[in-house]
């Protein structure tokens, strides 16, 4: 086959492949549509998918200024001027196009479908990536790679309508924009870069990690001895316009000049502009003189730096790193500042089978990866190494963060996978002919490895060589002459030392390439298995296995915020942990009081301490926000292990944050240190609204006797606990919501619990009375 | 490295507390039955017997069953802080250990201060006081208990206990509690760290040295990319092994066998042991290690024969290392469904 015909046949094969993994990956996020419907899924979607209705319907002049009185009650939310806009503004987009065309489709259909299509174009952006660090082949791996890893379907299955879902995307391209540009060195790309990366501060609060690693990836090269005008121009043409354009939006704001997240980049780019004065100075002054000149020039610009530096953090003008970037490097810092942050699942630290679970075998490629970087290191592969480097400290740190690794990890591993195939399938004269062309295309970075051949002689002498030959770089890099001795001497060095032979043998040929291609079958094994079975769940809808085999729906939330929003009036204010704020926001369409955007720890904390103090206070608070309705989570009928009472230390945390008087964690466990709710539980325990609410009527379910609470394991008091500034006002089927109206003040001025008290009281004498 | 020095400290660190708690543990004291009427002149024996007890061993006093119910004994003007604890070998009790110099660090802070007879410290460890762990119903340790000097032990044990889980092992944040009981301000002064200094000083003359030579050979190593992939790697190898897991939960090193169940894999999806990380690393650079074999060696290897030996050697530990690496991963998550060499 010539090679004209056969790059005919790549040319075909290469965007059908990219069509089939697009394809794939798509299809692969589906599993909860085709087990349960279209719906949002989970906590933040819901709050997305609402903005995103009120931005359809409403406009965007309209959506941008919108204050939302219906959460956070009483103080309302400036919402326009609190999100990131990026993925409402691309689904309502999305659906206005559509809709041009005349395709009437459902704005939640665009949403519950937005993070699957987009999963396609992220393929597809790690192919172009992965194509500038290798080749076409490798791109086709790390796309395919990333199309099903598990890390990455975790947040962006068909429902999950979150920042994530397109934020990965627009990661992985900025990144490949930046690479390109720093390899061509065009304004051009260095501009696509910037307007990328403007979409990504649109949508996602991740993009401080772009923001801190392209500056990091400059700073590298310039201490590398490898500024270049490529450099100069990508990263100044970035620099300028991505932070001129991010400053459009109102919830970042004046951040990137004023809070130390953002003073990197803005560092490296004073840094970059003196580095490159310095090299046109060096160009009209003697070279005696400008040493002269840029020892003092580096003092004073050393000097000025800090001094300055200083006096604006002092002066409070820069801002020092907000809590949550904190927690990245100080790690124990949140457990104690910060307890919301800290109870918040996925802010965990990452155990090793996270891990496997989300990488499989990718994640021990990816070093290997990485390894073949440090042997080209050309720019963009120190770009791949930093992004390696960082990205798994990070993903170690917080399991969210899994996400930014997953791409590297992808691509890293993609390299290193293709480069076995391309060493076990080419033919020989590939082989050397490849070998060849990359020992004159490599100047001096080859010098530095050390031969692995046992041939003695060449050893010294390669060693010999490449010692002069580092000696003479580090010493004069810039000068043309020893440039070219350098050269020379890398050359024969590298021509002495690398000799790489073909695989000889079929066999082993065969046994690599076939264990290899079952380790594929494997993976793809791997990531439908953890995607179908721990991934697609939507956490609004249940699903269970009964004991006969078949599926059990439950569906209690959707039952629960139905009958509120049918049954309540329409200002209805209802409080409830903030966990479900965006969720009855967005389904029951009622006023809450808290909700999943937790930017205010004191109401929280209200809420925390309403929850867990005995019925008189709690009941004060209650009025005094208003409140209609409660509700709570309880597990204990169906076994739900993420119900109140279990939540309920965090609540109780945060609330002592704030009311160290009124609420006292220690008073909840036993003398023992147990967090108990059966027989032993503290008076304060059986004292609290939230084990009143979640306990309520409970034993009746069980005739009087052996009530079992199924998640605690716990068997409880055939006496419940009793209600009198709260009334039962809905339970769902499998008991996992309960609604609960707070009572009017009496009529008669009464107490509310005597009032409850005297109720019952004449109830059990009028039945006396009939018996008698 | 981090690993040996972690055995060595361990090592070091029970041999201390054996030697300790073997040097005051055989001279405990019994109260003399003596009927007295004159309730201070008892009280003022017994507060001076405490005092010498503490002020022998550093403000710690070391308890048994029958010292515990004779210092809590009714009349009483001090107040009590008592370590529950096990340090044992036998027991294992990683957090005990831990907490053991913290807490006779306090200890010793405040038999500096001038009036000591307020309160005073005590040990009481499980092998010595199994009868009164009972009688607390304690079923874990280490636990603080503080008596004030008005309560009776008589009755329900409802004491005062310091939360390790919130507050932590920290002689500090144990001192900041016992102020807020006592009302009297313990200043933690760590002992001098004799190992501390000597890495410190070694630490420097390295740094100097190093110096020296870079500044002779004229940034080599800096500008050697074997020195940054080595680093690298080995950030890469321990992040994606779960280390920091272990630094911010601290998880106990590994436990003894059991029933069957190898004591250095945890049980559980989201839980580990140190050194089952440290197994994982090993896997992984094993797996790496493998595959970088196959891709940079194998083809520089000449001879046909040795070529292939080479493949073999490589893929085969790269299956082998895999399929214990998902065997590992079975324990943890029993019901992952796949393998590759074992069943």
């Amino acid at each position: 086959m010539s090679t004209e015909s056969s790059s005919t046949v790549a040319r075909v094969l290469k965007p059908t492949i990219l069509i089939l993994i697009a394809i794939v990956a798509i299809s692969s996020r589906l599993f909860s549509i085709i087990r349960f419907e279209s719906v949002i899924h989970e906590f933040d979607p819901w709050f997305n998918y609402r903005t995103t209705q009120h931005l359809v319907k409403n406009g965007f002049y309209d959506f941008w200024n919108w204050f939302d009185e219906k959460s956070w009650y009483p103080l309302g939310r400036v919402v326009g001027g609190t999100v990131y806009p990026g993925i409402m503004v691309t689904s309502a987009l999305i659906h206005n196009v559509l809709h041009f065309f005349n395709f009437p489709v459902d704005i939640r259909n665009v949403c519950v479908f937005l993070a699957p299509m987009f999963s396609g174009l992220t393929a597809f952006s790690a192919y172009l990536l992965t194509k500038e660090l290798k080749d076409s082949s490798a791109g086709l791996l790390a796309a395919a790679f990333l199309g099903v890893a598990p890390g990455y379907i975790s947040r962006s299955v068909a429902g999950s309508y979150d920042n994530e879902g397109i934020a990965i995307f627009l990661l992985v391209f900025t990144f490949y924009l930046w690479i390109k540009a720093v390899k061509t060195g065009s304004a051009f790309f260095g501009l696509l870069t910037a307007l990328f990366y403007f979409y990504m501060v649109s949508a996602w609060g991740g993009y401080v990690f772009i923001t801190n690693l392209v500056p990091l990836h400059a700073f590298t090269l310039l201490l590398m001895g490898r500024f270049s005008n490529r450099l100069y121009v990508s990263y100044s043409t970035f620099y300028a316009i991505g932070t001129l354009l991010s400053m459009q939006i109102p919830f970042v704001g004046f951040q990137p000049t004023r809070t130390s997240e953002h003073m990197a980049a803005l560092g490296v780019f004073g840094l970059i502009q003196l580095y490159a004065f310095a090299e046109l100075v060096r160009g009209y002054i003697p070279p005696k003189q400008f040493k002269t000149l840029l020892k003092g020039g580096v003092a004073a610009v050393a000097v000025i730096s800090a001094v300055g530096l200083t006096l604006l953090s002092f002066s409070g003008v820069i801002a020092p790193f907000t809590g949550r970037f904190y927690s990245l490097y100080d790690t124990g810092y949140a457990k104690i500042h910060i307890p919301i942050i800290a109870s918040v699942s996925e802010h965990q630290p990452t155990a090793w089978t996270s891990f496997f679970f989300d990488l499989q075998m990718l994640i021990f490629l990816f070093p290997a990866g990485v390894y073949l970087c440090f042997k080209e290191l050309k720019d963009e592969h120190v770009f791949i190494i930093l992004y390696s480097v960082f990205a798994s400290y990070f993903a170690g740190v917080m399991v969210r963060l899994m996400l930014t690794l997953t791409p590297v990890v992808c691509v890293s591993a993609a390299i290193a996978y293709s480069t076995l195939l391309d060493t076990y399938l080419e033919t020989s004269e590939h082989v050397l002919a490849s070998t060849n062309s990359a020992i004159v295309a490599t100047p001096a970075p080859a010098v530095i490895d050390t031969p692995t051949v046992a041939i003695p002689e060449a050893k010294a002498a390669g060693k010999k060589a490449a010692a002069k030959a580092a000696a003479a770089a580090a010493a004069a890099a810039k000068s043309n002459e020893a440039d070219a001795k350098t050269h020379a001497k890398s050359i024969s060095a590298a021509s002495g030392e690398k000799k790489r032979f073909p695989i000889f043998n079929l066999d082993s040929r065969l046994l690599v390439i076939l264990q290899l291609t079952w380790f594929l079958f494997m993976f793809a094994w791997h990531c439908t298995y953890v995607t179908s079975g721990s991934y697609s769940s939507p956490s609004i809808v249940l699903a269970s296995r009964q004991h006969d085999g078949s599926q059990m729906i439950i569906d209690d939330f959707r039952e629960a915020y139905y009958w509120l929003r049918k049954n309540t009036k329409e200002d209805a204010k209802v409080m409830s942990w903030w966990d479900y704020g965006y969720q009855m926001a967005g389904m029951a369409n009622v006023t809450t009081l808290v909700d999943n955007n937790t930017w205010n720890n004191t109401h929280i904390a209200t809420v925390g301490k309403a929850m867990s103090t005995s019925e008189e206070v709690s009941y004060k608070v209650l009025r005094q926000h208003d409140v209609d309705y409660v509700l709570i989570l309880f597990g204990g009928v169906i076994g739900y292990s993420g119900d109140d009472i279990n939540k309920f230390l965090w609540m109780i945390r945060i609330a002592e944050g704030v009311y160290p008087n009124d609420v006292k964690e220690t008073n909840f466990f036993t003398p023992r240190g147990e967090y108990k709710v059966d027989h032993d539980a503290t008076k304060t325990m059986r004292e609290s609204l939230m084990y009143k609410m979640s306990y309520y009527r409970f034993a009746e379910l069980y005739g009087g006797g052996n009530a079992v609470d199924h998640v605690r394991n716990a068997r409880m008091p055939a006496e419940g606990p009793t209600l009198s500034v709260l009334e039962e006002a809905y339970t769902t089927e499998n008991w996992l919501v309960r609604i609960y109206k707070v009572k009017d003040l009496d009529n008669l001025g009464r107490d509310l619990k005597d009032s409850t008290a005297f109720d019952k009281g004449r109830v059990r004498k009028v039945s006396s009375l009939k018996k008698k | 490295m981090a690993v040996i020095s972690r055995t060595l400290f361990l090592t070091l660190l029970l041999a201390l507390v054996a030697f300790l708690s073997a040097s005051s543990s055989t001279s405990s004291f019994i109260a003399h039955a003596q009927p007295q009427n004159d309730n201070d002149a008892l009280l003022q024996k017994k507060v001076s017997r405490l005092e010498a007890k503490a002020s022998k061993n550093k403000g710690v006093i070391q308890l048994d069953s029958l010292a515990f119910e004779d210092v809590m004994a009714k009349p009483r003007n001090y107040s009590m802080v008592v370590l529950f604890t096990a340090i044992s070998p036998e027991f294992n009790c990683v957090p005990c250990l831990n907490f053991d110099p913290e807490y006779k660090m306090v200890a010793a802070g405040w038999s500096k201060l001038a009036n000591k007879s307020q309160l005073f410290f005590s040990i009481l460890d499980f092998k010595a006081g199994q009868a009164i762990f009972q009688k607390f119903g304690m079923n874990s340790a280490p636990s603080v208990l503080y008596f004030p000097a008005s309560s009776s032990i008589s009755g329900n044990p409802s004491q005062d206990r310091y939360d390790f889980g919130k507050s932590g092992f920290q002689a500090e944040s144990f001192a900041a509690w016992l102020h807020a009981r006592s009302g009297v301000k313990i200043k933690v002064q760590r002992p001098f760290d004799f190992m501390g200094l000597a890495v410190k000083v070694l630490g420097t003359f390295t740094a100097v040295f190093a110096v020296i030579v870079f500044a002779r050979k004229g940034h080599k190593i800096f500008a050697s990319k074997y020195f940054w992939s080595t680093i690298s790697m080995i950030i890469i190898f321990v992040m994606i092994s779960g280390h920091m897991w272990n630094q911010i939960r601290n998880p106990p090193y590994s436990m003894p066998t059991q029933q069957g169940r190898s004591g250095f894999i945890a049980n559980g999806f989201q839980n580990q042991f140190g050194l089952e990380t440290q197994i994982i690393a090993v896997l992984y650079s094993l797996l790496t290690g493998a595959s970088i074999g196959l891709i940079a060696v194998v083809p520089r290897i000449e001879s046909p024969v040795g070529q292939r030996a080479a493949v073999w050697v490589c893929m085969g530990m790269f299956t082998f290392v895999f399929s214990i690496l998902i065997q590992v991963f079975k324990m943890k998550n029993p019901g992952y469904p796949f393998t590759l060499m074992f069943r």
